[in-house]
C-alpha cells in the first residue's frame, strides 16, 4: 500500500496535467495555425541591434504558438547582401516550407525569393519593400504603414499646437522610403500653418546617435524657433536632445517611436523643460508577428489573418495619458521596447542584459 | 637638398623664413580654415555661433585624435584600416562592461587600453616584421576587432555611465573637455615627435627606412610601434565618444575612417611616409568638421557630407602633388 499510493497519486497528477495542457493547447491554438505540419525559417538581412533582437525573439515566440510548426530556423544576413541571398537559397534547398524574410537589401534579394517561391516554398517578405508581385515572386508581402505613423504624429501635432508651428523632421539615410511615407502621412493631416524647417524631405541622420547630435545642433543654431521635433527613431535622440541646454532653450515637443531609454529620458528631463511633451507610436517589432501568422497560415492550411498590413498603434502620450502615459522602466535595459508584445523580461533576455 | 631632409629641420623656437617655407602644409590648412570661417560668418553665421560650436567641436576633437593616430602610421608609409573596429571596440567596452556603474569604469578603460595595445602589436608585427601589405593586414585586424565588438555587445547599444558622460561631455571654463583632450594629445605627439630622440628617429625612419637602417636605427621596432601608438589614440577617441554620445551604437567607428585619412593628407603628411604635422592635422580636423557644419547650415543634404570629405581629400592630395612638381622643376632649373 505504502508503495502503491504515491504511484496512484503520480498517475492521477500526470493524467490531470496532460488533460489540462491538451485543453490549454486546444484553446490557445490560433485560427491561423492549420493542421498540416510544416517547417518555418526567419531570415534577417541584419540582426545586430536591439530592435532586431527583440523582433527576432517576437517572431520565434509567434511561431511557437502553432504546434504544427515542427521545425524553426533562423539566419542572420549580418548586413551582407550576398550572405542574405545565400541564406534564402540554402533554406529553400533544405526544403523549409515557410520563409519569413526581412529583406534589408530590397530588390537585391528578389531573385532568391522568386526561386524559393517557384520551388514551392511559402515566401513572406515583410516591412521592407523588395519589389516584385504577390503570387509571382512570393506568396504575400506584409508591409508596415509608415503613412499611418505620419498621420498619427500629424494629428497629435495639431492637438498640441493648434495655432501652427515649426516642425523639424529627422529620419534615417537619405531617400529612405520610410521617411518619405511618414512625411506623406503628416502632410495629409497638416496644413500650411505648419512649416517644415528641415531641408526637403527630411534631415538625414542615418539613425546614428552621433550624427543625430551633430545634425540637431546645426538645426537648432539655424532655427530660432522649433516647436516640435518629429523623428522615426526616438531612442537615437536621447544623446542629442541635451543640445538644447547649450542654447538655453527648452526641449520642444517630440513626436516619435517608443523606446525605454527615451521614456526614461523624458522622466528625467520633463521638469527642467516645460515644452517637452512626448508622443510615441509603437516602434513596430510586432510587424514580424503578422508576417509569421500569414506564413504559417499558408503553410499549414490555417485561416490567414484579416490584416495584410501592419499598422503601428499609438503608444504613449504625455499630454493626455491615453492610450498610455509615458512609461519608464529603470529596472530594465534602455534598449528595449515596451510597446512590443514580447514580455519585458523576455526582451531583456533577448538583448542579452 | 639639406632643406628636404627631415633631420635638418632645426627645431629652433624662433621662426625664420626657412621654416615658413617648410611649413607650407600648415600655412595651406590654416589659410583654408580662416577662409572657411570667413565664409561661414558671411553666408551661414549660425554655423559659427557659440551653441553650434560647442555642439560640433567635440566631434572635431574625435576626428583630430584619430587623425593623429592615422598620421603616425602614414608617416611610416602605412595605412591603418583597423580604425573603425578599434574605435568601436573601445566604445562598447567603455559602455557595456560598466553598464551604467561608475565604479566599473576604470577597469573597463584599463581593458580597452590592453585591447588596443594587443591589436597594435598584432598590426605592427604583421606589417613591420612579417612585411605584409599594411592595407590587407589592417583590414583583417578590423574584422577581428569587429568580432570582439559583437562578442562584447551583441551589436546592442548601452547607455554610458554618468562619470564618463561628465568627463568627456563636460566643460572647463566653457570649453568642452574633449577639446582639451585633443589639444593635450596634440601637444604630446608634437613634443615626442619633434623634441625627443625617439621621435626624431621615428620621422627619419619614415622618410627613408633604408638610410635609417644603414644608420643603425631599429626600423622594424619603430614601424611596429607606430601601429601601437595609433591604436592607443583610437582607443582614447572611442572612450571619449562613449561619453560624448549618451547611447553610442556598436558601430561608432565606421564613419571615422575617411575623415582620419583626409585630415592627415590635408595637413600635408606624405602618403609615402616621412614628416608628420600634428598641429596641422588638428587644424585640418577642425576645418573638415566646420565644412560639414557649414554644409548643414546652408542646407546641403547630409548625404553630401561624404562627398565633401572625399573632395577635401582630393584637394589635399592635389595641393601636395602640385607643390612637389613645382619644387622639382625649380631644382632642375
Amino acid at each position: 500500500m505504502s508503495k502503491a499510493t504515491p504511484m496512484k497519486v503520480a498517475l492521477a497528477a500526470f493524467t490531470l496535467t496532460t488533460a489540462l495542457s491538451a485543453t490549454g493547447a486546444l484553446a490557445e491554438t490560433p485560427s491561423w495555425c492549420g493542421p498540416n505540419e510544416a517547417s518555418l525559417a526567419l531570415l534577417d538581412g541584419f540582426g545586430g541591434n536591439s530592435w532586431r533582437l527583440v523582433t527576432t525573439a517576437s517572431g520565434a515566440e509567434e511561431a511557437a504558438k502553432c504546434p504544427s510548426i515542427t521545425q524553426y530556423e533562423y539566419a542572420d544576413g549580418q548586413g551582407n547582401t550576398q550572405k542574405a541571398i545565400s541564406d534564402i537559397n540554402s533554406m529553400a534547398a533544405r526544403g523549409i516550407k515557410a520563409l519569413v524574410v526581412f529583406g534589408d537589401a530590397g530588390p537585391a534579394v528578389l531573385p532568391a525569393l522568386t526561386n524559393a517561391h517557384r520551388s514551392g516554398a511559402i515566401v513572406v517578405p515583410y516591412r521592407v519593400d523588395v519589389g516584385g508581385k504577390e503570387g509571382e515572386n512570393y506568396a504575400k508581402f506584409i508591409g508596415s504603414s509608415f503613412v499611418e505613423d505620419g498621420k498619427s504624429w500629424g494629428n497629435w501635432i495639431k492637438e498640441t499646437l493648434p495655432e501652427g508651428g515649426n516642425i523639424l523632421f529627422l529620419s534615417g539615410p537619405a531617400g529612405n522610403s520610410q521617411g518619405l511615407d511618414e512625411l506623406k502621412g503628416m502632410k495629409e493631416v497638416l496644413d500650411d500653418k505648419y512649416v517644415f524647417v528641415n531641408p526637403e524631405p527630411f534631415a538625414v541622420t542615418n539613425w546614428d546617435p552621433a550624427l543625430t547630435q551633430q545634425v540637431l545642433s546645426a538645426e537648432i543654431a539655424k532655427n530660432d524657433k522649433i516647436d516640435v521635433i518629429v523623428s522615426d527613431f526616438g531612442p537615437s535622440l536621447v544623446g542629442a536632445l541635451p543640445v538644447f541646454k547649450e542654447y538655453g532653450r527648452s526641449i520642444p515637443a517630440l513626436a516619435t517611436s517608443d523606446g525605454n531609454s527615451l521614456a526614461c529620458f523624458w522622466e528625467e528631463n520633463k521638469d527642467a523643460n516645460p515644452d517637452f511633451k512626448l508622443f510615441t507610436v509603437a516602434t513596430g517589432n510586432d510587424n514580424v508577428r503578422l508576417a509569421v501568422q500569414w506564413a504559417v497560415a499558408l503553410a499549414t492550411g490555417g485561416t490567414p489573418p484579416a490584416d495584410e498590413i501592419f499598422k503601428a498603434p499609438v503608444y504613449e502620450n504625455s499630454v493626455t495619458g491615453t492610450p498610455n502615459p509615458v512609461t519608464c522602466r529603470k529596472d530594465l535595459p534602455g534598449a528595449i521596447y515596451l510597446s512590443a508584445e514580447l514580455a519585458d523580461d523576455a526582451q531583456a533576455k533577448a538583448v542579452g542584459q | 637638398m639639406i632643406d628636404n631632409s627631415p633631420l635638418a629641420n632645426d627645431p629652433s623656437p624662433f621662426p625664420d623664413l626657412r621654416q615658413v617655407r617648410f611649413a607650407r602644409g600648415f600655412v595651406t590648412v590654416l589659410m583654408s580654415t580662416l577662409v572657411l570661417l570667413l565664409v561661414c560668418l558671411m553666408v551661414a553665421p549660425s554655423s559659427v555661433s557659440a551653441g553650434a560650436l560647442s555642439g560640433s567641436l567635440p566631434f572635431a576633437a574625435i576626428i583630430a585624435i584619430v587623425g593623429l593616430g592615422q598620421m603616425l602610421v602614414v608617416q611610416q608609409g602605412g595605412f591603418d584600416l583597423s580604425l573603425p573596429g578599434s574605435v568601436s571596440l573601445a566604445v562598447v567596452i567603455a559602455t557595456h562592461l560598466p553598464s551604467g556603474n561608475d565604479a566599473q569604469l576604470l577597469p573597463a578603460i584599463g581593458l580597452a587600453v590592453v585591447c588596443a595595445i594587443v591589436a597594435g602589436i598584432a598590426n605592427g608585427f604583421l606589417v613591420g616584421v612579417m612585411r605584409l601589405n599594411a592595407i590587407i593586414a589592417t583590414i583583417g585586424m578590423n574584422a577581428l576587432l569587429y568580432g570582439a565588438v559583437f562578442a562584447v555587445s551583441g551589436g546592442v547599444p548601452r547607455i554610458t555611465t554618468p562619470l564618463m558622460s561628465a568627463i568627456a561631455g563636460g566643460k572647463v571654463a566653457g570649453i568642452p573637455n574633449s577639446i582639451l583632450f585633443a589639444v593635450a594629445l596634440m601637444l604630446l605627439v608634437s613634443f615626442v615627435l619633434k623634441k625627443t630622440v625617439v621621435g626624431r628617429r621615428f620621422e627619419a625612419i619614415g622618410a627613408n627606412p633604408a638610410a635609417a637602417h644603414a644608420a643603425g636605427l631599429r626600423v622594424r621596432l619603430h614601424q611596429t610601434m607606430a601601429y601601437v601608438y595609433a591604436q592607443l589614440l583610437y582607443c582614447v577617441a572611442g572612450i571619449l565618444i562613449s561619453g560624448i554620445t549618451r547611447e553610442p551604437t556598436a558601430f561608432q567607428g565606421d564613419s571615422l575612417l575617411l575623415p582620419s585619412v583626409a585630415v592627415v593628407v590635408l595637413a600635408g603628411t606624405s602618403l609615402l611616409g616621412g614628416r608628420g604635422y600634428p598641429i596641422s592635422t588638428v587644424i585640418a580636423a577642425f576645418f573638415l568638421n566646420q565644412l560639414s557644419q557649414f554644409a548643414l547650415a546652408v542646407g546641403v543634404p547630409f548625404s553630401a557630407q561624404t562627398i565633401i570629405q572625399a573632395l577635401a581629400l582630393v584637394f589635399g592630395i592635389g595641393v601636395y602633388s602640385v607643390r612637389w612638381r613645382r619644387s622639382a622643376r625649380t631644382r632642375s632649373n
